[in-house]
Order: C-alpha cells, then structure tokens, then sequence
C-alpha cells in the first residue's frame, strides 16, 4: 500500500507548504547561480571560452599576469614545439567613436591562432555589445595611446573580459599603445598534463581565473550564497520532517506494534521527500528558465543546463540526508511507548 | 487446544540502582478459542505480562511459548514478523492511522502481514470483516469522522482481519461508555469463537469479566 501518497493526499496543506518552501528556496539558488554563471561569462568569457588547455605566465610575475612578461625566445621555441599554441596579452583601455563618445574595452591581441581573432594592422574586431552601443562596421576608432586608427572589421559573440567588451587588435597596434614587447600569457590547448616550460608558470583554466582577483571575488560570494540556500535548503528538510515524525512518533510505534517494518516507514518519508522535491524543482527550473527569456536588457544572467542538473541533484541529495537524519527518531521509537500513549 | 504457554516469566525493571521487580514467575497457558481476562489492580503487572507474551518487550527470565518457538530468545525481525501475521492487538485506545480510510487501514494490515491473497480477494475480505463488525458502510471514512465506538470496532476489524492466531487485547474499552463496552465486548467474544482465536485481554472494569472464558488475577506480580 502506498502510504506515502495516502498521506499526501490526505494532509495536502503540509505538504504544500513544504513543497512551497523548497520551491522558494531552490528558485532562489538557480536565480543566483544564473547570476553568478552570468557574471562569469560577463568578467572572463574570453578565457572560460577557450578549450581545454593550460596557461602560463612568468614564474616570477606573483601569478599577477598584467605583471607577466614572457621571454621571446621562450614563447617562439613553445608556439614551434605545440602547432595550436598562441601567446596573448590582455590589458584594460578604451577607444572613441566618431562622436569622441569614449567605450571601455579590453584590448586583446595574440600570434597568429584560431584561437582568437586574427586582424590586420589597423583593425579591430569587437564584441557584439558594442554594435549596440551603435558601433557598426566600417566604422574608425580612435586611442590617445595610439598614433592611427582602428577600423571595424566585424563583431564577434560573447567575448567579454572583466565586464568589458573584448577588443581584438594587431600585435604591432598593441605595442605600440602599451609600449610593450613581450606577450604576457601563453596557451597551449588539449593537454591533460601542463608541459613543463623554463620560466613559466603553468595554470589550469579554473586556477587562471582565479588569478584574476575581480572574478575571484565575484564568484566566492555568489557561490557562498550558493551553498548557504543549499545547506538551508537541507535543514529545512531535516527540520520539517523532524517536526512531521516527532508528531508522528506514536503513529510509527503503533505501525510497528503491528508488524510494519522500519525500512518500510523510512521508504514512506523518502518517497514524500522526493515527490515533494522534483515538484517543486520541475517548478522552479522551469521559472528559472523562464526568468532567463524575461531578465531586463543587460542583466547577465545565464543559466546552463549542467549547472541546472548539479543544483537539482544535490538538492536530491540533500534533501534524502536531512530527512534521513530526522528519521532517526523512526529507529529509536518503541512500540510499547506508543501503546502507552492516547490515540493520536 | 493449547496455543500459548507462559512459564516461569519475570521482568525487573532498573531505575537507576533500584531494580523493581514487575512479574515474579507467571505461568499461564491460553486455550484456542477462548478469552482469557487479565485483571488485578493497577501495579499488579497484567499490562506488562502481555506486552511481554506480545512479544512488544522482553522479559528478564522464562519462556514465552508460541507454536514450538520461545519468543524470549527470538531477534527483533522474527518476533516482529510473528506480530504481523500470527498477532492482532486492540489497544486502549483506537490508534488508527489518521490518513487512511476504514478501508484502507484492513488492507495496510493485510499488506503487513504478507497476505497471498489477490487484491480482488483482499477487498472481498476487508468487506467480510467490515461487516462483522458492522462497518461495512463506513469503510471510505476517515478515523477524524468516525465515534468513540465505531474507532475501536475498526481496530478490532484490523486486529483480526489477517486471522491471527492471538489476539491481544489492553484494556479495549477503557475509552468507551458502557453500551460501546458491551458492543466491543461481544464483539470480541464472538470473533473468538467464531473465528477460533486465542484471546488475552486485560481489563479493570469487572463488568467486562463476563465475557471472559476464563479470568486470571493478578496480585504484586503474581497469579493469585
């Protein structure tokens, strides 16, 4: 017989306000993690994009790669030894429209690579938040750094880097703006293991970011709230279901009086902690999905379906432990007890 | 027929370093198809010896004998499986599960106790008993709904409905005015001889002992 569902049905408004809470609870984690996986995109798309790969900066730049220069004769003898290699450098700027209308940017350039964009001396190509901005191609850019001019040769999609739109130049055009000679970062991509490199300092894509100390930042409060709605999203389950099974204690000492067995009793709490959950979890990705095609113009918001699968199945997770952990008490009652109470 | 022999049972409880001693060797033995009534005083131990011929706890030394088997030195899950398919209990109080209907606490218990029959056979079976007990016409209500009187028919409808060869009975019409005692009381004595149970019921209400087959007291422990 399927007690669990007797149960439900019978006691529909407890089990509602339940359902409701995690509901609320787990919607709120998959509106933050939009938002947390949306700023990372918005802080670090350019390098999160790339392949599987490792990057490597000077072994002395303090794992700061704005302070990394890396040798000449080192990168040519890398980019000869690994065919899809590219060194790249990164540095915050800005250009002017026709208008002198000033735009932030992140200037990027990088050897000869399909890894990034490759431009011509003069030429930029931007990310597509700037055609927005009114932007369009053709058009001539300007930098007080720089004694010619960019013009716009295309745009690209979701290249952003530190919240700003990327903007891909020529090698020499960079050079000439920051006055620099050696490219900051190297990436060799499709390495399980980072060969090693004289000088350098390797990092895995995940260990790079967090090089950068805005994203890392960033990320660390959004994922603590993250896992601050997990871990109460478990306690409420434990919490409520202590609260259901210590009302209940007498109930499960009569059933087991009779002959039910605990297994039975913890199988009836588990299957109403799932109903209960993948309802409100069907709910509340399909809201948080939705949320997605209706956040204002701007929010960076960006909700995967990995991401979407991992939250739910931790909240599984966590909700099976913290109603395992209140049904101890199932374990511990004693018939006898039960009998010597009034009806219930 | 003998079903059910007690020999030599006693049971101390500790309370810190005072050890009370509840029942001092009982000897008993039940007959097929007859009521037993335990009484005696409060104190006297009746309600202890039978949770312990229950099988609901242990006691300190003796046998309890049950089909060729001493419940004292069975585990928890033999013991627990004779409760589900060769015990039924009436307790004081209903204890009917609150969520499901009259219907479905017989089935829950015809589920518990691993019946083989067919589901159609099962429901022609709860209609069987529920008539019985004349509960037949409420058997989609819930116990919320139900009196006094008409909870504890039900629980003596779930008690017998997978034909238990004991029926315990603690007390069944301590909550019941005197016309619900007498109707639970021929009740259970008709479903004795009908259905040929052995029953052990414990009471205080002497009225009750007039259905009883036989009548046991009990004094400080002891069978006097």
């Amino acid at each position: 017989m399927n007690m669990a569902w007797k149960e439900i049905k019978k006691s529909k408004a407890k089990f509602i306000i339940l359902g409701s809470i995690i509901f609320l609870v787990s919607f709120l984690t998959f509106i933050i993690s939009g938002l947390a996986n949306g700023l990372s995109q918005d802080n670090a798309a350019l390098i999160k994009d790339l392949p599987k790969g490792h990057f490597y900066m000077n072994a002395d730049a303090k794992e700061t790669y704005n302070l990394s220069k890396i040798d000449a004769g080192v990168q040519d003898q890398a980019l000869q030894d690994h065919k899809d290699a590219a060194a790249f450098s990164i540095q915050m700027g800005f250009v002017n429209d026709a208008e002198d209308k000033q735009h932030s940017v992140a200037f990027v350039t990088s050897t000869d690579s399909k890894l990034f964009e490759n431009v011509a001396p003069g030429e930029i190509v931007l990310d597509r938040s700037l055609e927005k901005d009114g932007i369009k191609v053709g058009d001539v850019l300007t930098n007080n750094q720089f004694s010619g001019t960019f013009k716009v040769t295309g745009f690209v999609d979701q290249k952003k880097y530190s919240h700003a739109p990327v903007a891909f130049i020529h090698m020499d055009n960079y050079k000439e703006i920051y006055r620099v000679n050696n490219m900051q970062l190297l990436f060799i991509p499709a390495q399980d293991q980072a060969p090693s490199i004289t000088g350098l300092q390797s990092f895995s894509t995940s260990q790079f970011l967090n090089t950068i100390s805005s994203y890392k930042a960033e990320q660390m409060s959004l994922n603590m709230i993250i896992w601050f709605l997990v871990a109460i999203s478990g306690m409420l389950f434990a919490i409520f279901f202590y609260m259901m099974n210590v009302q209940k204690i007498g109930l499960y000492g009569i059933l087991k009086a009779i002959g039910v067995k605990t297994s039975t009793l913890f199988r009836m709490m588990w299957s109403q902690m799932f109903f209960i959950t993948i309802i409100a979890l069907v709910l509340s990705v399909a809201l948080s999905q939705g949320f997605s095609l209706i956040a204002p113009e701007g929010m960076p918001f960006h909700l995967t379906l990995d991401t979407t699968l991992l939250l739910s199945i931790l909240f599984l997770v966590i909700g099976f432990i913290g109603a395992t952990l209140s049904g101890i008490q199932i374990k511990k009652v004693e018939p006898l007890q039960a009998i010597q109470q009034g009806d219930m | 027929m003998t079903t059910f022999t007690i020999h030599d049972v006693t049971k101390t409880f500790t309370n810190g370093e005072v050890e009370e001693q509840v029942l001092n060797g009982i000897n008993l033995t039940l007959q097929e198809g007859e009521l037993t009534a335990l009484v005696g005083a409060s104190g006297s131990g009746k309600s202890t010896l039978l949770t312990i011929a229950a099988g609901l706890q242990r006691a300190s030394d003796g046998q309890v004998q049950f089909e060729g088997n001493n419940l004292i030195a069975m585990t928890q899950e033999e013991i627990r499986k004779i409760r589900a398919s060769k015990f039924g209990f009436v307790f004081q109080s209903a204890h009917l599960v609150p969520f499901l209907t009259v219907e479905d606490q017989l089935m829950l218990m015809l589920d518990v106790s691993e019946s083989k029959m067919t589901k159609r056979e099962q429901q022609a079976e709860v209609t069987k008993i529920l008539n019985m007990v004349d509960m037949n016409h409420r058997k989609d209500a819930y116990p919320s709904s139900l009196s006094g009187g008409e909870k504890q028919r039900v629980a003596i409808a779930r008690a017998i409905i997978h034909r238990p060869k004991i029926l315990f009975a603690d007390e069944p019409t301590a909550s019941l005015d005197s016309k619900r005692s007498r109707d639970v009381m021929t009740l259970i004595r008709d479903l004795t001889k009908t259905l040929n149970i052995t029953t052990l019921m414990v009471t205080h209400d002497e009225e009750m002992l007039s259905y009883a087959d036989h009548i046991i007291t009990m004094k400080d422990g002891l069978i006097v």
